[in-house]
C-alpha cells in the first residue's frame, strides 16, 4: 500500500467514525418512540398511517448503519450509500419545512422541547456531513 | 456495486425486522398506525393557527411584545403558571371581553397555552380569540408542565397584568 492509499484509508476510517458515532447518538429516538414519531409527524410530509412506521424504521436503520459503520467492514460502503441517502432526504425535508415556517426541532439529535427548531444552520451541517460522505467513498475506493 | 447492492438490501431488511421486534417488546412502544389528526397540534394547525414548542415560547418570553395567556382552570393559574400570564379560562371568557379587546389591540402577540400537548383548552381559547379578531396569536403547544419541568419562570398566584 502506497502512502496516499495509506492516508486515504485513515479518511475513510475517520468519516466512518464521524458518521456512526452520530448515528449511534440517536439513541434516544429508541428509548422514546413516541417522541421521534411526534417528530416525524411535525415536518408534515408523510400520510398519518406512514408516520410511526417511518419513524420506527428510520431510528433502527440508523442504528444499524452506525453499528456496520464501526464494527462490521464488509458492509461500511452499504451503510455509507444508504447514509447519504438518508441525509439527503432529511435535508430536503428540513428545508421544506423551513420554507414552510416551521418553529419545531428537526429532532435528529434531541427530542426534548428545549431542543433549537430547525434553521439553515441544520442545511448547512447536513451539507458538510453529506460532503463528508462523498469524501468517504471516494476516499475508500482511492485506498484499493 | 452488486455486492453493494446486496449489503444495502441486508442492512434494509434487518433494520425492519429489528423496528419490528423492538416495537413489540418495548414498554414504551406505540401504535404502527395512529391517527395524528385527532392531536391539539393537528387541529391547530388545520384551524390556520401559529404552533410553537417550549424554546421558541422561551425565546418569545424574553421579548416584552407577547403576553401569555393561561386557559387553564383559574386554581391551577393560582397553583402556578408562566411569569406575567394571564388567567383566562376559556369557560369565563365572556366576563373579561373588555381586557381580551385591551390586549387584542395592543398589537402584542398573543400565546396561549394550558397544561400539556394533550389537553385542549389552549386550542379552543385561540379558536375563540380568533373569531374575536386576533391576528397576532399563536399557540404554545408543551404547556406549563414542559415550562415548568425545563426551568421556565414561574409565579403563583395573584393574575398577571
Amino acid at each position: 500500500m502506497t502512502r496516499d492509499q495509506k492516508i486515504y484509508r485513515v479518511a475513510y476510517w475517520m468519516a466512518c467514525f464521524i458518521f456512526a458515532s452520530i448515528l449511534l447518538s440517536g439513541y434516544h429516538k429508541i428509548l422514546y418512540p413516541a417522541d421521534f414519531a411526534l417528530s416525524v409527524y411535525r415536518f408534515h410530509l408523510l400520510p398519518d398511517g406512514l408516520v410511526n412506521i417511518s419513524s420506527l424504521y428510520f431510528q433502527w436503520l440508523e442504528m444499524v448503519c452506525g453499528f456496520c459503520l464501526l464494527f462490521v467492514p464488509k458492509f461500511r460502503m452499504a451503510a455509507l450509500w444508504i447514509t447519504l441517502i438518508l441525509l439527503l432526504v432529511f435535508t430536503g425535508a428540513i428545508g421544506i419545512n423551513l420554507m414552510r415556517g416551521t418553529a419545531f426541532s428537526c429532532g435528529c439529535f434531541s427530542n426534548a422541547p428545549d431542543a433549537l427548531p430547525m434553521s439553515g444552520t441544520s442545511i448547512v451541517r447536513n451539507a458538510v456531513l453529506v460532503l463528508l460522505a462523498v469524501l468517504a467513498m471516494v476516499s475508500a475506493r482511492k485506498s484499493r | 456495486m452488486g455486492t453493494t447492492l446486496k449489503r444495502i438490501g441486508i442492512i434494509l431488511l434487518v433494520s425492519g425486522m429489528l423496528a419490528l421486534v423492538a416495537n413489540l417488546v418495548h414498554p414504551r412502544r406505540i401504535p404502527w398506525v395512529q391517527s395524528w389528526s385527532n392531536h391539539v397540534e393537528a387541529k391547530a394547525r388545520k384551524a390556520e393557527i401559529r404552533v410553537i414548542p417550549f424554546s421558541v415560547a422561551l425565546q418569545k418570553f424574553q421579548t416584552s411584545e407577547v403576553v401569555f395567556m393561561d386557559a387553564r382552570p383559574a386554581g391551577e393559574f393560582e397553583a402556578g403558571h408562566i411569569s406575567g400570564a394571564v388567567s383566562m379560562p376559556f369557560q369565563s371568557l365572556e366576563e373579561q371581553f373588555p381586557m381580551i379587546g385591551n390586549l387584542i389591540n395592543s398589537g402584542k402577540e398573543l400565546v396561549v397555552y394550558c397544561s400539556n400537548r394533550e389537553c385542549d383548552d389552549s386550542l379552543v381559547l385561540a379558536t375563540e380569540l380568533k373569531a374575536m379578531g386576533a391576528e397576532n396569536l399563536t399557540l404554545y403547544i408543551d404547556g406549563f408542565e414542559v415550562w415548568q419541568k425545563y426551568g421556565g419562570a414561574t409565579a403563583s398566584s395573584p393574575a398577571g397584568p
